[in-house]
């Protein structure tokens, strides 16, 4: 018996968001049948891959990426090379040494680097908060303000602080808004809801529903985004069409695969493959599961992940 | 004259001056000169955004003073005074822009005249958080500098913006104050016309915040009426021109409070209050601004890490016992003109004046008034009061209504904490966690044990018994509406709570009173409004309109529930329900375990074995999980017989729920005393010998038809 191939046809899609301005721009989103389900309907945009970098530059960052970005490197050069790494859809500028909690760094110096990652590079740039509530909803607006033009996703707005990175990012500067929420369905339409609510164009936001390192609850993740994507497509629920953007760096570079040294956990092999594997098996899952674009660290995860999606395009 | 000939004649007077202002300039520079405000991409904001038409010459502006013309039309409808006022705007606007011929600056320290875009989108971001709850706009000359300092202060410290128009910029001068954005006080200029630079601001927040199309009238309109939150002060005595103005404020939604005692006054829009120092209040009332409350001002900490702090005998300062002495606490809605917001009054004795490590009596009302404030969530405002109270560093709280326990603590004390200090959390607390329901709040808090025995007795305890009673007839026939719960899908993601007034979430902490207040409170979030407008089975409690909820909430996992059956389409559940119910087969009845029984129940499992196949959004028919508080519900499995089907539940819920069971079968049935009936862990755990109970007891379950 021939094999009768039946496509699962919705009537409904993902909303195409375009990131960046200018001749580099990246589009995500789009598509109208399940990750990787390229048998059932034509593929309007494959996944995208960003690299992350840091305030805080090389410090803290793993004995591998130092040796890749060279010690002495300013943001600038850190940022320029970022952006040529092997399969790199964009670059991703995580503002983590403003957390009232840690380095503390204040707005001024922030936006300093901001403005120094944006001259240095003409690719599309997503910024993430600091993840203190409060201190991003001072800092993104001025983030927002800082880069007029330049189309920029900016990740970070949460239930908590969302009039303030909406209103700046979507409405008085004209940037991309990145609402994220903690794994929870209801959670990510609520914050889409009041955010369009705001008067934000639900075509100028993207989601970040949460994630988790492969191994640490990660279920909850599948099953949320899985889900996420049944309602956007089966049931044409618009206020979950919004693409995915999954940060993964942030989650799998702090557990004790990726960072417990050779000396104390000599039979797990090389603690530079085993962060890289984290990192390339947490990314995996989560565009299995229906994320539209994630975000990694380590050059050699991005060119792995970046050649997957090729593969399975 | 009426207030419709007061706004012609000064949009006839303005109309003229811009006129003859015009044609001086044409004949001044010719017809092609340049007209135009600096730093705006929105050539004459006003005028674009009302039509869509960009000025840019001087011939331009001539044809665009036509265009205004045929607004002043004189037909003596509301929709002419409120044209003429836009007219007046808009000319007001073509006067402002000719200042500004040749790059001129018309305007020097401290007026600012235009705004240019950039300050826009800077207040822009905190005007939409709130944190500019508002915008005034003070006209004119007040009595005194001292008067118009106090009445600007009294908004910057609300955090509110001011912009300021006449002579009241000398006076704060005069007075001292400082002034700027960075203040928070903008002085536009000394003419009338200069209030057009506010128009300005409130008109582009519109198109950039609003996505207003420009010359989209009537959307501009709605977005300042529904989102720009200013408000106009206006000095006695006004002109026409200031009038004529004024209803082109009124027309934006911008109500006009002025202490011209002869002004012909307009409900909601032109209020005449001829004590200034009210403006503040009124304004905020006339235009339902709400003020955020940043901070708690008692002198010890309040946060939740407090929450659980216990304050021993040694330790304390005084107490308050609801149980040895009169005490009460009471949420009471007023009306709104009743309540002065944030007073805080203490009656009877303070802390200091009371003796160390005595026992003193204590009532206190919380009164709240609001356009969307509904009695029935006092009691949701009121549950509250524990944790608010608790969260306070070296304060403890017990207790609930008139039997509550407070302590203060020796060190709480020493840092200056006093019974007052209750009255600011309480008021500060209220406000921000019910902003969405409470616009006015005041505490009265007695000590005086006279007045606390008169407060609990008089007040408190009639309240109370209104409110149970109230309770009690609610039946799921009584209301209108049902309302979904889906707070636990992060963990179980197809189940959906359907609550009633008779079945309250099966959690046992989601009451159908609760639900509602989630959803007023947080209209997007987890409580849905249901309808059950059409019935399917009134017995069986099926119905259309919940069948599309449960449908819809559970996103296709579950097609139909039924109310008050365990067989056909029972309700799903969690995992975290307070009790299962599951058919036992032999007496024709149902068993109850509930979470905290640790042993066999006469089914041969044990409660987590029951709850391995009720959980997870999943329906299983003849087994349900609900709240303890739904026993003795009339809609108790009502499809199949109610609750003389219960055979047995474990000793412990049965004292529980002892007293409301017998008193429902006791009106169903007529029976006495049913709990006696029904089986528990020291009468049977295996079915034979509970039938054998059942029997000797009579119980009525066994002579029903069975359930499968």
């Amino acid at each position: 018996m021939p094999f009768n191939q039946k496509p699962q046809k919705f009537n409904a899609k993902i909303n195409t968001v375009t990131i960046g301005s200018g001749d580099k721009t990246v589009s995500i989103g789009g598509n109208s049948t399940f990750p990787f389900y390229s048998f059932d309907a034509p593929t309007e945009n494959t996944a995208k891959v960003g690299i992350e970098i840091s305030d805080m530059g090389l410090e803290g960052m793993p004995e591998s990426i130092k040796a890749f970005y060279g010690e002495a490197a300013s943001m600038a050069d850190i940022a320029k090379k970022a952006a040529t790494v092997e399969g790199a859809d964009f670059v991703v500028l995580s503002l983590e040494g403003g957390d009232p909690n840690g380095t503390n760094k204040s707005v001024e110096e922030l936006l300093a680097v901001v403005k120094e990652v944006a001259d240095a590079i003409d690719c599309p740039l997503v910024v993430e908060g600091c993840k203190n509530v409060e201190k991003d909803a001072e800092l993104l607006p001025k983030v927002a303000e800082a880069l007029q033009g330049r189309n920029v996703l900016l990740m970070s707005e949460k239930e908590e602080n969302y009039k303030a990175i909406g209103a700046a990012a979507g409405l008085a500067y004209d940037q991309l808004v990145g609402a994220e929420s903690a794994v929870d369905i209801n959670l990510a339409k609520q914050l889409n809801v009041i955010t369009t609510q705001l008067g934000v164009n639900a075509q100028k936001i993207v989601m970040n529903v949460g994630s988790a390192a492969v191994g640490y609850g990660y279920e909850y993740v599948v099953s949320t985004m899985d889900r996420i994507k049944a309602a956007a497509l089966g049931q044409s629920d618009n206020m979950l069409q919004m693409p995915i953007i999954t940060p993964v760096a942030s989650e799998t570079w702090g557990v004790k695969e990726a960072s417990a040294s050779e000396a104390d956990m000599p039979e797990w092999g090389s603690v530079e493959e085993r962060g890289i594997d984290m990192e390339i098996m947490t990314a995996a899952a989560d565009l299995a599961a229906g994320s539209d674009a994630v975000i990694l660290r380590h050059p050699e995860s991005v060119k792995t992940i970046s050649a997957m999606i090729k593969a399975l395009a | 004259m009426t207030l419709f000939e007061t706004v012609f004649s000064g949009n006839d007077a303005v109309y003229g001056l811009t006129e003859q202002a015009i044609d001086n300039a044409i004949s001044q520079y010719g017809a092609d000169k340049a007209v135009s405000f600096p730093n705006t991409a929105y050539s004459l904001p006003c005028y674009y955004s009302v039509t869509g038409v960009k000025v840019g010459t001087l011939a331009e502006l001539k044809e665009a003073l036509g265009v205004v013309k045929t607004l002043m039309t004189r037909e003596m409808k509301t929709h002419d005074v409120f044209m003429s006022g836009v007219a007046t705007a808009l000319c007001a606007e073509f006067i402002e822009v000719l200042k500004y011929i040749d790059g001129a600056q018309p305007y020097e320290e401290p007026c600012y005249g235009h705004l240019a875009d950039a300050i826009i989108r800077e207040l822009g971001v905190p005007l939409v958080t709130g944190d500019i709850p508002g915008v005034a706009v003070i006209l004119g000359k007040a009595a005194s500098p001292e008067e118009a300092a106090a009445l600007v202060k009294s908004y910057q410290a609300q955090g509110i913006l001011v912009t300021l128009v006449g002579d009241i910029i000398d006076q704060l001068a005069e007075a001292g104050m400082k002034t700027g954005a960075n203040l928070r006080v903008i002085p536009l200029g000394k003419d009338v016309t200069s209030v057009i630079h506010v128009v300005s601001v409130a008109l582009r927040a519109a198109l950039i915040f609003g996505n207003v199309a420009p010359g989209d009238a009537g959307a501009l309109m709605e977005y300042t009426m529904k989102r720009v939150p200013a408000f106009v002060n206006a000095f006695a005595p006004l002109n026409d021109v200031i009038v004529a103005c004024g209803a082109g404020a009124i027309a934006l939604g911008f109500p006009v409070i002025t202490n011209q005692a002869d002004v012909a006054r307009v409900p909601k829009s032109l209020i005449c209050q001829t004590d200034v120092s009210k403006w503040n209040a009124t304004s905020l009332e006339a235009r339902d601004i709400k003020i955020k409350i940043t901070n708690v001002d008692i002198p010890v900490a309040f946060a939740s890490a407090f929450e659980g702090e216990i304050i021993r005998r040694k330790d304390m300062q005084v107490e308050f016992d609801g149980s040895r002495v009169d005490c009460a606490e009471l949420v009471q809605s007023c009306d709104a003109s009743e309540i002065e917001d944030h007073k805080i009054t203490v009656i009877g004795p303070e802390a200091d004046e009371m003796e160390l490590g005595s026992k003193n009596s204590i009532a206190y009302v919380v009164k709240v008034a609001g356009k969307k404030m509904q009695p029935d969530f006092e009691p949701v405002i009121e549950r509250k009061f524990h944790n608010y109270i608790n969260c306070i560093e070296g304060v403890y709280h017990t207790g609930q209504r008139d039997m509550q326990r407070i302590r203060i603590s020796i060190d709480a004390f020493n840092a200056g904490f006093r019974i007052k200090h209750i009255g600011e959390v309480l008021y500060s607390q209220v406000k921000n966690e019910f902003d969405a329901v409470v616009d006015k709040c005041e505490v009265v808090i007695y000590t005086d044990p006279a007045e606390c025995t008169r407060i609990r007795h008089e007040v408190a305890v009639p309240i109370f018994n209104k409110r149970d009673e109230r309770l009690e007839t609610l039946t799921d026939e009584s209301v209108d509406v049902y309302y979904s719960c889906i707070m636990c899908q992060a963990f179980s993601p197809s189940h959906v709570c359907v609550v009633t007034p008779e079945r309250l979430g099966l959690c046992g902490a989601v009451s159908w009173l609760d639900a509602k207040a989630t959803n007023e409170l947080d209209p997007a979030g987890p409580c849905q409004v249901i309808t059950k407008e059409r019935v399917i089975d009134e017995n069986v409690g099926s119905y259309e309109d919940v069948d599309e909820a449960v449908a819809k909430f559970s996103r296709g996992a579950l097609e139909h529930v039924t109310l008050y059956s365990i067989m056909q389409d029972p309700m799903t559940s969690c995992g975290c329900f307070e009790c299962i119910c599951g058919i036992e087969p032999f007496s024709n009845g149902v068993v109850i375990a509930n979470r905290e029984y640790s042993g066999m129940t006469p089914l041969g499992m044990t409660f987590p074995e029951m709850a391995s196949m009720t959980g997870g959004g999943v329906q299983t028919p003849g087994f349900m999980g609900h709240g303890k508080h739904f026993i003795a519900s009339k809609k108790f499995m009502k499809a199949e017989g109610g609750i003389e089907r219960i055979v047995w539940m474990p000793k412990d819920l049965k004292e529980f729920i002892k007293d409301k069971l017998n008193a429902s079968a006791k009106e169903l049935y007529g029976i006495e005393n049913f709990t006696d009936m029904i089986g528990d862990e020291t009468v049977a755990e295996d079915p034979e010998t509970l039938v054998a109970f059942l029997t000797e007891k009579g119980h009525p379950a066994l002579g029903l038809d069975p359930m499968m």
